[in-house]
């Protein structure tokens, strides 16, 4: 993972976890403010809807009244006041009270709690409600279980009282407590009014209904309403729909003797909230989504424009190291990036500078070693024609009858090394003018077996103790490209090179293999080996180790090697012998 | 004048256009109609009827002995003339208070096919809710006071009440519980003697149906008296019996009383049992309602309802006097229960022993018999007798109009 990567990446986390705990604390923030404020909203409705239901008890209470007040009901009282009163003639006066004053319920009742009429149940006539005795002076209204004559419905009550003669006759008014009393409830938007009749010794989904009729998913409220009947008190809960979720606080609906008649649900609909809370929560999303992806966009940004330099630092670095001493970096900036930058063109100026007085020094170096060189090597070959030159001078002075002996042994010696002096001067223009490799296909193990025959002899040569060639040739080697005369040079040199560290004789091996599209050659000797130091400078020209070579030798191989874009090294420790490898391209 | 059409309109059921033979008067005796004389046979089987000379339909033909003996053969006697008398051979026993039946009215079809009767009024226009009646200027009683008689049907009780007190009608029918305010607003009650039952009749093929217990446990269990009284004001009579006391006499034999400790005995564990009523008859849903309630006391639930299938009815039958005979045949076949009812010779007894015998099968319950009642206006008129007959039939021939009113 390159820097830059990882610098994004690490902007980009930092980004991504900062918009997502924003985001995670705007939305938890949201929510709670959104429960609060739909709290005070259910609260807000529930007393609305409390106001309203007194509303309608006292409504209730003062067409009781009016009824009670009403000439006629007087005159009923009075009638039924006298002894072994006729009811007959008032039999259908509660219905007519009923629709006339827009109750549902409304019954008269003789001082006694006989029913004289009946406008929910004509047919109860003569019948006895003995609740209606209870209490004198009846004023609020009150819940109560009415019987009808295929139902028992609850009723919001209210009973008046009229006295005539010493006796009183009750009115009793009332409303259902139904679908129908919940529909004329003016309630305020978003909210609804269920209601459960307590009729049952179990929770019954029939008897949960609402202004539309029996309530859907009566089930779900089956919880709530079970706590309420339990624990006869108030009790809220929010009830997941497909549709929304919705509180609903239940209000327990007691009689006159505290028994639980019914529950009343208020509904709250929590819709449009969580729909407002649903979009702020799409737009904290939305936001943190796109300021994540600025996020990422900046951090590139910065990524890319701190990592700049650096990249540049990486390329100069890069270009040096392949040569290019007059790679710089041009950074602009003053930061501490900038400071690189001109800290690394500072470095590789005053790496020029070295490698100049290096250079400088090294073709000093160079040059004294040549001159040494040559000195040491014409030398050699000067002082016996200095010798022989002398001789001859001694000789005309001193013999002359030997003089011409002399001479002719003396003339021998210095064409002798004249041609010595040749040679040594050959060498020297051969490895000047080395040639470029003039690519063939080669077969490079015929290359090393051919070599090993024009050296058998020297290898097996009296002169020294024998030397046991050991070939070793991959058949699979194939052919590669290059120049069959360089390579066959320097393979010579090389076995040159074995032969002279094994005057005592030895092993001679030589392998060729083929390993990752390169073609491998190695050449072995078991001499006496080389120094650290010794490898460390052996290619270098007019380095030898030997008394009397010219350097050049394994020069001329590192100098074949690299035209031929392949790679040369040694491995050698001291008194184990040399390895030279050789790696060449196939193509 | 204004009448609520209770029933369909038949032939017989209009004595002031279709006349019978011999007509029953306040007292229930035997008068001459279309019949000035008759005699019979020993068996009471044959009979014979001089004609009043001289009549004629309401077309202008003459009341002939073919006419009617083509009209009383249509009820399954064998008619025919013998010379100016009618004979009619009934193939059983009758009275011949049979022949003022309404149902044995003589009527012709005109020549535009329109039923021709003899009775003081004809019937001048007939349409879907409102019939006229014009008066027949040569009727062989007299012409009757009024000039014509306009009929509204189809009116609701309220309607009525509402026309009779604006003016707009002088004759109206009413329910036992119009009467007090069609009293209050001035009008003149006409009661005729009860001549509808209203019973309990059990369908056949349910199963509550073949329980006779559970059968009498709820004939025992109706409070009869205090529906009366409250419900039906007073305007009837409790029925144990099928026939009303004034037609058969002994009507009072049979008990209407409540027996509730007796109907809880009866019944143990019995099923929701459904009681159906005339939709249109408001009057019998509260008294099935109150049935409900009284029922219930004895461990009997009753689901009343509106009409449609049931196991039980409450209906009202028609009883066709004046004969109590033949009436309670067509009472039972009316109830459907003739199958229950034998007589095993002629006389009182006998048809008594019938009557016990199909009530105490307990698949019809009578409950009460209930008179005709008839609201009039103050300006209608009469001598002595009110414009309503015994048995329900209007008699209009003797009333007018007071134009001196407003």
């Amino acid at each position: 993972m390159t820097f830059r990567t990882r610098m994004l990446v690490s902007f980009a986390l930092a980004v991504v976890v900062t918009a997502a705990l924003v985001t995670w604390v705007v939305s938890v923030m949201t929510r709670r403010t959104f429960e609060q404020a739909d709290d005070r909203r259910t609260a807000t409705l529930v007393a609305q809807f409390r106001r309203e239901f007194e509303r309608r008890q006292e409504d209730l209470v003062r067409r009781v009244e009016a009824i009670a007040a009403m000439q006629s009901t007087l005159d009923m009282a009075v009638e039924l006041s006298r002894p072994e009163p006729d009811y007959a003639p008032y039999v259908n006066e509660a219905g007519a009270l009923a629709a006339a004053h827009a109750l549902d319920l409304v019954e008269l009742l003789a001082q006694d709690g006989t029913i004289v009429s009946s406008a929910q149940w004509p047919a109860r006539f003569g019948y006895k409600a003995e609740w209606v005795k209870e209490q004198a002076d009846w004023k609020d209204a009150f819940l109560k279980s009415e019987e009808l004559p295929n139902e028992t419905v609850l009723a919001m009550v209210a009973v008046r009282a009229v006295s005539a003669g010493g006796s009183n006759l009750y009115v009793a008014g009332g409303y259902r407590l139904d679908r129908g009393f919940l529909g004329s409830l003016v309630l305020p938007a978003g909210m609804r009014v269920l209601l459960y009749h307590n009729c049952e010794p179990r929770f019954s989904a029939q008897a949960l209904t609402d202004a539309a009729g029996p309530a859907r998913g009566a089930e779900r409220l089956a919880p709530l309403i079970e706590q309420v009947r339990e624990e006869r008190r108030e009790a809220t809960r929010t009830i997941e729909w497909p549709d929304g979720p919705e509180t609903f606080q239940a209000i327990p609906l007691e009689g006159r003797q505290n028994e639980l008649l019914g529950v009343l649900l208020v509904g709250s609909s929590r819709r449009e909230l969580a729909a407002l809370a649903a979009r702020i929560h799409w737009a904290g999303g939305l936001a943190a989504g796109f300021g994540i992806l600025l996020g990422i966009g900046l951090s590139y940004w910065a990524a890319r424009r701190l990592t700049g330099p650096v990249a540049q630092l990486a390329r100069g670095a890069r270009e040096v190291a392949a040569g290019n001493w007059n790679a710089r970096v041009s950074v602009a900036s003053r930061d501490e990036i900038g400071e690189l930058a001109r800290a690394f063109n500072s470095m590789i100026q005053d790496l020029i500078s070295q490698r100049d007085r290096l250079l400088q020094a090294e073709r000093v170096a160079a040059w004294r070693e040549l001159a040494r060189r040559l000195a040491h090597e014409l030398k050699n070959p000067l002082f016996p024609l200095q010798i022989t030159i002398e001789t001859l001078q001694r000789a005309k002075e001193q013999a002359p009858g030997e003089f011409d002996e002399i001479f002719r042994e003396s003339a021998a010696t210095l064409l002798a090394e004249l041609a010595n002096l040749k040679t040594i001067i050959g060498r020297f223009s051969d490895f000047a003018k080395m040639p470029a490799p003039q690519l063939e296909p080669v077969d490079l193990n015929e290359i090393v077996r051919g070599a090993v025959r024009l050296f058998d002899a020297q290898l097996r040569a009296g002169s020294h103790a024998p030397i046991a060639p050991e070939l070793d040739c991959d058949p699979g080697l194939g052919m590669i490209r290059a120049d069959p005369e360089q390579v066959t040079r320097a393979l010579h040199n090389l076995i040159l090179n074995a032969i002279d560290a094994m005057p005592a004789g030895g092993t001679l091996r030589i392998r060729t293999r083929r390993a990752e599209d390169r073609a491998h050659l190695e050449v072995s000797d078991t001499g006496q080996g080389l120094t650290k130091e010794e490898c460390e400078r052996l290619f270098t020209p007019y380095y030898t180790t030997k008394r009397h070579g010219t350097g050049l030798g394994l020069a001329i191989v590192q100098s074949v090697v690299a035209d031929h874009h392949g790679k040369i090294s040694v491995e050698s420790e001291p008194g184990r012998g040399a390895t030279f490898r050789i790696e060449l391209p196939e193509g | 004048m204004e009448v609520r059409a209770a029933r369909a309109l038949e032939v017989g059921e209009w004595p002031m256009v279709f006349e019978t033979l011999v007509r029953l008067d306040e007292s229930g005796r035997v008068q001459p109609a279309l019949a000035i004389s008759w005699r019979h046979d020993a068996s009471g089987q044959r009979w014979q009827f001089r004609l009043r000379p001289n009549m004629k339909f309401h077309d202008g033909s003459p009341l002939a002995g073919e006419a009617v003996a083509a009209a009383l053969g249509a009820n399954g006697w064998t008619c025919g003339t013998a010379g100016p008398e009618v004979v009619v051979q009934t193939g059983a026993p009758v009275a011949v208070a049979e022949f003022a039946d309404a149902r044995r009215a003589v009527f012709v079809r005109g020549s535009d096919g329109s039923l021709q009767g003899t009775g003081p009024f004809r019937l001048a226009q007939w349409e879907s809710r409102r019939a006229t009646l014009a008066a027949n200027e040569d009727y062989w009683a007299g012409r009757p006071f009024l000039d014509a008689v306009a009929i509204e049907m189809g009116r609701t009780a309220q309607q009525q009440l509402l026309n009779l007190e604006l003016g707009k009608a002088d004759l109206i029918e009413l329910g036992p519980n119009d009467v007090r305010r069609a009293v209050q607003s001035g009008a003149r009650i006409w009661t005729s003697a009860p001549v509808t039952l209203m019973a309990l009749r059990f369908e056949r093929g349910r199963p509550a149906a073949e329980d006779a217990k559970l059968r009498e446990a709820l004939a025992l269990s109706i409070d009869r008296a205090a529906i009366l009284n409250v419900l039906l004001q007073r305007r009837g009579e409790a029925a144990g019996g099928l026939l009303p006391q004034w037609l058969s006499g002994y009507a009072m034999l049979f008990s209407a009383a409540r027996d509730a400790a007796r109907a809880r005995q009866l019944v143990t564990g019995a099923p929701l049992l459904s009681l159906a009523s005339d939709p249109a008859d408001a009057l019998a849903r509260t008294i099935a309602d109150r049935i409900a309630v009284n029922t219930r006391e004895a461990g009997i639930r009753l689901l009343t309802q509106a009409g449609g299938n049931a196991d039980l009815y409450l209906v009202r039958a028609r009883i066709a006097p004046p004969v109590a005979g033949p009436a309670l045949a067509r009472l039972a076949a009316s109830l459907e229960v003739s199958d229950l009812f034998h007589v095993s010779g002629p006389g009182l007894e006998s048809l008594y022993a019938g009557e016990r015998a199909l009530v105490e099968e307990f698949r019809v319950i009578p409950l009460f018999h209930l008179p005709e009642i008839y609201g009039a206006s103050p300006r209608l008129k009469t001598w002595a007798t009110p414009g309503l007959a015994r048995t329900g039939e209007w008699r209009l021939d003797d009333l007018w109009l007071d134009s001196e009113l407003p």
